[in-house]
């Protein structure tokens, strides 16, 4: 066990990227007016799936706003 | 309109759909935690409580070759997947919206349109395996040893390279179908169909996956190289693109 602990360090980039990932998918869901589907679901999504949620949201929850 | 006024639109636009965050944020999260997993596997298997000690014993040292196929294995799966969701939407969500009947009364041709769309993707995978490339490189390096920086660079091109093929086939997908999901399908059964052909023993050789096992070779200091597997990937990705163009023109948007 002791061998593992010296590894923690190792993960800090991995969660920042996971993060990242997260709070980039939240500030497009509360900007967008509309998505597929409910928005607190999409919420519950992101915030509880790792990594698979946001990327999850990117591609298939986000509405395109129709310009024109 | 310019090839790079509209690959401008183009980079842009994977900015905005967060294609290149998505991209960049998966290789390189793998490209970090291939070299760790590496490393965890056995000890994590040594941890597990009432392990008999023979069976401890038995399990091998994690080497520098389980960081390079730990590594090799996850940027194909997730790569290839990611080119292919990446790349679906591209001409048919366009088609769908109406935007690329719009971009087409300017004058910009078919090959401008689509050409800069490949590009585009080519240079966020491109650019997100670098930053990849360079994590796992890192990681190996503290927790086993130095990769020979040149072979590693060599894998790192012809996995690009096996990504582009399957970036060029989803292209034409996405141009031959009405929708996004009906691109995704069909080049999810391009992809069955590549790589089951590429499971085959004499046929294999000659198709993308080889390069894959050509790149970790070179990365393990042996030699077994795909030349054959190179050239039919730089012919299936013209071959796709040059075909999406002549389907693409004769289309009615």
């Amino acid at each position: 066990m002791e061998e593992i602990r010296q590894y923690i360090p190792f993960l800090v980039p991995i969660l920042i990227i996971q993060l990242a990932l997260m709070i980039a998918a939240l500030a497009d869901l509360i900007r967008r007016p509309r998505t597929k589907g409910p928005k607190w679901l999409w919420a519950v999504v992101i915030v509880l799936v790792n990594f698979i949620g946001p990327i999850l949201y990117f591609v298939a929850g986000r509405e395109e706003e129709i310009k024109e | 309109m310019n090839f790079l006024a509209v690959l401008h639109k183009e980079m842009l636009e994977q900015w905005r759909t967060y294609k290149l965050l998505i991209v960049a944020a998966v290789l390189v999260a793998f490209g970090l935690s291939s070299p760790l997993l590496a490393k965890f596997t056995p000890e994590i298997l040594k941890a597990i409580p009432d392990m008999p000690p023979e069976l401890a014993a038995a399990i091998p040292a994690p080497t520098l070759a389980d960081a390079v196929t730990q590594y090799v294995k996850n940027m194909s799966q997730f790569g290839i997947l990611l080119a292919l969701l990446m790349a679906m939407g591209m001409v048919a969500q366009e088609k769908e919206r109406g935007t690329a009947a719009m971009m087409l009364t300017r004058p910009v041709s078919c090959e401008t349109f689509l050409l800069a769309k490949f590009t585009s993707l080519a240079l966020t995978f491109a650019a997100s395996l670098i930053l990849a490339a360079v994590g796992c490189w890192y990681y190996t390096l503290l927790l086993f040893a130095a990769l020979p920086w040149g072979a590693f660079l060599a894998l790192n091109g012809l996995m690009l390279l096996v990504f582009l093929v399957y970036i060029a086939v989803t292209l034409l997908c996405s141009t031959l179908t009405r929708t996004q999901t009906a691109a995704g399908g069909l080049a999810f059964g391009a992809l069955i169909l590549i790589a089951g052909l590429g499971a085959l023993p004499r046929i294999g050789d000659y198709l993308p996956g080889a390069l894959f096992g050509w790149g970790t070779s070179l990365t393990l200091g042996a030699d077994q190289s795909a030349w054959p597997a190179l050239w039919v990937s730089l012919g299936l990705i013209a071959a796709a693109l040059l075909a999406a163009c002549l389907v693409f023109r004769r289309q009615e948007l």
